[in-house]
């Protein structure tokens, strides 16, 4: 349960904002499973396959991901505890910017049509 | 994360003292708007800043921790880094230069001189066009020097 779990997050995290259904699309899982499965429900093995395919596939787009983890392994090793919390600031730093610009929040709803 | 990212100082900076609304914020710091207005509301969740729902303003009742947070040492070395970055990667409009370069003493001490004069012309630059001159129309300025041995040694230490 707690792969599971630590599955679906990492699924949120690559691919944030999806719709049900296109989570469907991508993992070929049916629409009213992939609810249950968001609400707790317990996973089948090739469910989970499902979605573990689908994030190394988006991995795969970004090559110097692997590298990323590989050198993390490395520093995580080899650097001091304040180089590793340097490292870590700045990757939030980055992780911040990103944030701001990625959710979208509609400020203004003037032009919105009310019903 | 410790401090704040450049761009929450950039909204925190067009506030200052004063009560601004989102299209006033989003219009001195030339911010996207929703970035700007994602920013607005991260730092309303810290407590940073407070809202009527219209207009924004410093939070007046910021603890001594957050202020040290906002405006240690630490925070501020990280948010220059991030700009001086911004400026090394900037494609558009870029002014840098790197270089090594041999100095006698003499030369060293009229480079020191030269950088005290240019700090005199930045401040009352900026205090002649401060009121005129929107914060997202401002310039990043930023220099140094280092000896290069220390410098080096430095970087194989890590501090």
């Amino acid at each position: 349960m707690h792969l599971q779990k630590k599955t679906l997050e990492r699924y949120r995290k690559f691919f944030p904002g999806e719709t049900l259904r296109e989570t469907s699309e991508r993992t070929g899982i049916q629409i009213t499973r992939i609810f249950r499965l968001f609400g707790g429900k317990t996973m089948k093995v090739m469910e989970l396959e499902s979605f573990e395919k689908a994030i190394s596939e988006k991995i795969a787009e970004s090559p110097n991901f692997s590298h990323l983890n590989e050198v993390m392994e490395e520093a995580s090793a080899l650097l001091t505890n304040d180089e590793l919390g340097q490292l870590t600031a700045y990757v939030k730093r980055k992780l911040i910017a990103k944030s701001y610009s990625r959710m979208y929040v509609r400020h203004n709803f003037n032009d919105a049509i009310i019903a | 994360m410790k401090g704040l990212s450049s761009l929450e100082r950039i909204v925190l900076e067009c506030l200052g003292k004063n009560t601004l609304t989102y299209e006033e914020v989003q219009t001195q710091s030339g911010l996207h708007e929703n970035v700007c207005f994602n920013i607005l509301q991260a730092l309303i969740i810290r407590s940073i800043l407070k809202t009527d729902g219209v207009r924004y303003r410093i939070s007046e009742n910021l603890s001594p921790l957050m202020l040290e947070e906002i405006n240690g040492m630490e925070a501020k070395i990280a948010e220059s880094l991030e700009m001086i970055e911004a400026v090394v990667e900037n494609k558009a409009q870029r002014v840098f230069r790197f270089q090594k370069v041999a100095m006698d003493t003499r030369d060293e001490k009229i480079f020191l001189a030269m950088l005290s004069n240019l700090e005199s012309f930045l401040v009352d630059a900026h205090k002649k066009a401060q009121s005129s001159v929107p914060l997202k129309e401002r310039k990043v300025v930023f220099w140094g020097v280092g000896d290069v041995q220390s410098l080096m040694n430095q970087i194989v230490m890590g501090k």
